[in-house]
């Protein structure tokens, strides 16, 4: 069943234009998204007084390389939140495939699959833009490659469960797919470090980025991709905990929300059946 | 005088576009057959429907009735010909067209969940324009008389299939038109509702001189019953055109035989028996039985129909003649039944 | 009963059309989290990336101009309520009614089809009118931002003229959703970003280079926000350089753009639904 889902997904998702212009598209979307930051960067910088030349801040390194891994937070949040949405509001085909035997947990995961592909296409086009435009100084070693991809499973695996999360409540909830696919990333984006080190935040938003797996992700990630020269220019929060220890953090925080999202789905996916409201439309 | 709908060599063919496909575009592109080509859902219709009319257009899947439908509607762009409705040409003059007209489909999901039925049908009915007041007082009396009234202030998502259906042709009365479209309107509801329905158009129709209704169905005995005149129509073409009653006498000299045999392994050899005209076969799974229906044309073929059936070893369970039916007259144009 | 005339009509229609999203927001209550609360979320961190970027021991002439630029970021949240809901509650508003199958009932009626994206949006004012108010309030309060409003009357001209410039350009991307399906979706997730990014939302739009905000003028957002900017910070912690033109420029290249916007709205809206009339695309669902 989780191939069928993610062909299903990976249709649903390519085929309503040429290849070409799904390229184009799948191009164009991150690299705006960074640009932002870009120009955001460039003009704290400017006002600092201080040096433009992006390439050589380490604080937009910083920024840059967790922007371009949090796209996969919010495309397979949204992804997982639209599955429902779109199948009972648009399709009306959620009852169907409800009542069919399958696992509808995993027909979710199976449909998210196609949401981390385009994500891995997004987050290299941000990171070659920004090596070869910005002049963003990255840099793994061969022997840090298996335990990069080892970080990277451990991370999609808990946003994946954090989606099946979202995707439960989204049982629940009215057609509200821009508002709550904005609205959840948001909490990530603001406490987990990923465009500014977590040391910015209050001693009790720093509390809430420890909670969070995405937090640890990242960490890990940049520790691993940045020149241990330039992020030590940075002051994460996190620098008591060695990269061991950060992975551990990762894997017992990624090992909770995967039990979470079972039970939360669990819970309000009874609820939706209990109330009749598996397969309503609300779209207004 | 102006017709309220006519078309005149009325044609529209639909292009099929090449499935688009990541890995696999080069096959799909160069590959018409797989495509299926263009389809032309109506050719060269010539029909005309009089002012107070119940005109029913009767005819299988696919035929080209919601086709029709859609362009009198102004939904949808004749390829060639032209279609006027209360003398406005659908291509030109849609303002004229929109004001007069209404349109009811079976099956219909319209209108918002979170609203109530009363409040769906009054949104719809602001957008004809209609006074609140008006509308509010017509709702009620409709609510009535389809039997809603206690399902005025429910939540449209909660209604049952049939109560959505009243629902939705509540919302085609509700504006008055001059013209009203009903594109199967009893599709998958229960007898009761059906009937309902039904009666209600028939005499909303008879009592308003000035109102027409095209009325499509592939459901026979509702053409029968309802339609002043019916056309037939398959793969976009207008077989017939004629009252209940003309059509029937059409083949009036013919007999309609009715057999149930035990499942046949082919009807190929009943189409070479002299005499027949058209048939149509009908398997029954559970039962094990083939249902036929035989359009026979000299009776002395009977003989060699049952021959035909007995020599496959298969047993005849009961026949029986019967009067013509409109379906009857659809299979011997077609060939093939109205739910093929 | 006489038929109405073409203003009642469209009056009536568009108030038809509202009514669904005020009751919706009224009797589906969950929007009231999602869209006030979660958006600041968003708004907080783009406020922090300015902070963060604020070296140690910052003297006081460094943090006023932070401030400046936090309370740009607050502006553009603000304004980031009204441009989704041209996006997304109106614009694409035509697919969803597609997939459900209103879009033919709509289709069919003799309104016009700007007075049934008028009472989308007019409909969603009040949940975007919430969730911009509660990010202006709480963005002021929260990051201490002090505004300056000395002109009024020109600020609430530059908010409107803004407003309906801003929906008269998402008219007319409404009107790709009757000829295309997702494809008409995509391109308007595609165009998300990039309105953030050339109308300077969250930083102030010359940064993008005069040539570059020229060319981004033409989206009613960009002058929008910097003319609202220029008026509510009329002395920034960094002076004037950041600004583009003088607002009463502005708005009147606003009034211009709202006039444009409008008229290509009912052109594209007539001529697009004729070419899906013809292709047979106006009502063809799961395109």
């Amino acid at each position: 069943m989780f191939k069928q889902a993610a062909w299903l997904g990976w249709e649903m998702e390519s085929n309503w234009t040429e290849p070409g212009l799904f390229l184009i598209y799948s191009i164009i979307k991150p690299v705006a998204g960074a640009f932002i930051l870009v120009l955001m960067s460039f003009v704290a910088l400017f006002i600092g007084g201080g040096s433009q030349n992006l390439g050589q801040s380490a604080m937009f390194a910083y920024l840059f390389v967790g922007n371009a891994f949090f796209i996969y937070v919010s495309s397979v949040l949204f992804g997982c939140f639209q599955v429902i949405q779109s199948d009972r509001e648009w399709y009306q085909t959620i009852r169907y495939v409800y009542m069919s035997p399958i696992n509808f947990y995993t027909y979710i995961v199976g449909r998210a699959a196609s949401k981390v592909l385009i994500a891995t296409i997004a987050t290299a086009v941000t990171l070659a833009f920004g090596v070869f435009a910005l002049h963003i100084d990255l840099s793994m070693s061969l022997w840090d490659i298996p335990l990069f991809l080892a970080v990277m499973v451990i991370g999609l695996l808990c946003v994946v469960a954090i989606g099946l999360c979202l995707a439960g409540l989204s049982f629940l909830t009215a057609k509200h797919t821009h508002g709550l696919a904005e609205g959840i990333p948001g909490l990530f984006y603001l406490f987990c470090g990923v465009i500014f080190p977590l040391s910015v935040l209050p001693g009790w938003g720093q509390s809430v980025g420890r909670a969070l797996p995405i937090t640890y992700w990242l960490e890990a990630v940049r520790r691993l991709v940045l020149p241990d020269s330039l992020f030590a220019q940075v002051p994460t929060g996190l620098e008591q905990a060695d990269l061991a220890g950060i992975i551990a953090l990762l894997l017992v925080s990624t090992a909770f929300f995967f039990l979470l999202s079972i039970l939360l789905f669990r819970m309000t996916e009874y609820l939706a059946r209990k109330a009749g409201i598996i397969d309503m439309t609300t779209n207004y | 005088m102006t017709h309220a709908a006519e078309t005149r060599e009325l044609t529209r063919i639909f292009k099929r576009k090449p499935k688009r496909h990541l890995l696999r575009r080069k096959s799909a592109k160069n590959n018409e057959k797989e495509n299926g080509g263009p389809v032309t859902a109506l050719d060269h219709v010539n029909l005309t429907i009089k002012e107070g009319e119940l005109f029913g257009l009767l005819g299988p899947n696919g035929a080209g009735k919601t086709t029709l439908i859609k362009v009198l509607c102004t939904l949808l762009l004749p390829t060639s010909g032209s279609a006027y409705v209360a003398g406005f040409d659908v291509s030109k003059d849609v303002g004229q067209i929109r004001r007069r007209i209404n349109m009811v489909s079976g099956g219909e999901t319209s209108g918002y969940g979170l609203l109530t039925t009363r409040e769906n049908i009054w949104m719809f009915s602001q957008f004809y324009g209609i006074p609140s007041k008006v509308a509010k007082e017509r709702i009620d009396e409709l609510m009535h008389t389809f039997g809603l009234h206690d399902k005025k202030n429910v939540k449209v998502r909660t209604l049952s299939t049939g109560e959505r259906q009243k629902m939705n042709m509540i919302r085609g009365f509700v504006t008055d038109p001059e013209i009203l479209f009903l594109d199967e309107p009893t599709l998958g509801l229960d007898v009761n509702a059906s009937r309902t329905i039904r009666e209600y158009v028939m005499n909303w129709a008879r009592k308003r001189e000035h109102k027409t209704v095209l009325l499509t169905t592939h459901y026979m005995m509702e053409a029968e019953m309802m339609c002043d005149r019916v056309a037939i129509i398959d793969r976009g073409r207008i077989l017939a055109l004629d009252t209940p009653a003309n059509l029937k006498r059409t083949i009036r000299k013919e007999s309609t035989v009715q057999l149930e045999v035990d499942s046949l392994k082919s009807t190929i050899p009943l189409g070479g028996i002299k005499g027949i005209g058209n048939f149509s076969s009908k398997d029954d799974i559970a039962r094990g039985t083939t249902n036929l229906t035989i359009i026979v044309e000299d009776e002395s073929a009977i003989s060699d129909i049952m021959s035909a059936i007995t020599a496959q070893g298969s047993r005849i369970r009961s026949m029986r003649k019967t009067d013509p039916t409109l379906e009857d007259v659809f299979i011997s144009m077609v060939g093939k039944g109205l739910e093929e | 009963m006489t038929e109405p005339g073409f203003i009642r009509l469209n009056v009536r229609a568009l108030l038809g059309r509202a009514y669904p999203r005020v009751i919706g927001g009224t009797r589906e209550l969950s929007w009231i989290f999602f869209e006030t609360v979660l958006p600041l979320l968003s708004i907080a961190a783009y406020v922090f990336i300015y902070k963060a970027f604020l070296p140690p021991n910052p003297d006081q002439t460094m943090l006023d101009k932070v401030n400046a630029l936090v309370g740009y970021v607050v502006i553009g949240g603000t304004m980031t309520a009204f441009w989704l809901n041209v996006l997304w509650s109106m614009a694409s508003q035509l697919y969803w009614e597609k997939e459900v199958g209103n879009l033919q009932l709509y289709m069919m009626a003799p309104m016009s089809r700007m007075a049934l994206l008028g009472g989308m949006a007019v409909g969603g004012m009040f949940m975007t009118s919430t969730r911009a108010v509660t990010t202006l309030v709480v963005g002021v309060f929260i990051f201490g931002i002090v505004l300056t409003i000395s002109n009024p009357l020109l600020i609430l001209a530059v908010f409107f003229v803004t407003l309906i410039a801003l929906y008269g350009m998402g008219m007319m991307f409404a009107s790709l959703y009757l000829l295309y399906g997702r494809e008409a979706w995509n391109l308007s997730a595609l165009m998300e970003e990039p309105i953030f990014l050339l109308s300077g939302f969250y930083f102030p739009v010359k940064a993008l280079g005069q040539t570059v905000a020229i060319g981004a003028s033409i989206i009613p957002a960009t002058l929008g926000l910097d003319a609202l900017r220029q008026l509510m910070f009329p002395v920034s912690g960094f002076g004037t350089q950041f600004y583009f033109f003088s607002p009463e420029l502005e708005l009147a290249v606003l009034c211009v753009l709202a006039a444009v916007f409008l008229v290509l709205a009912k052109l594209s809206l007539g001529y697009l639904e004729t070419l899906a009339k013809r292709e047979g695309k106006l009502t063809t669902r799961h395109q």
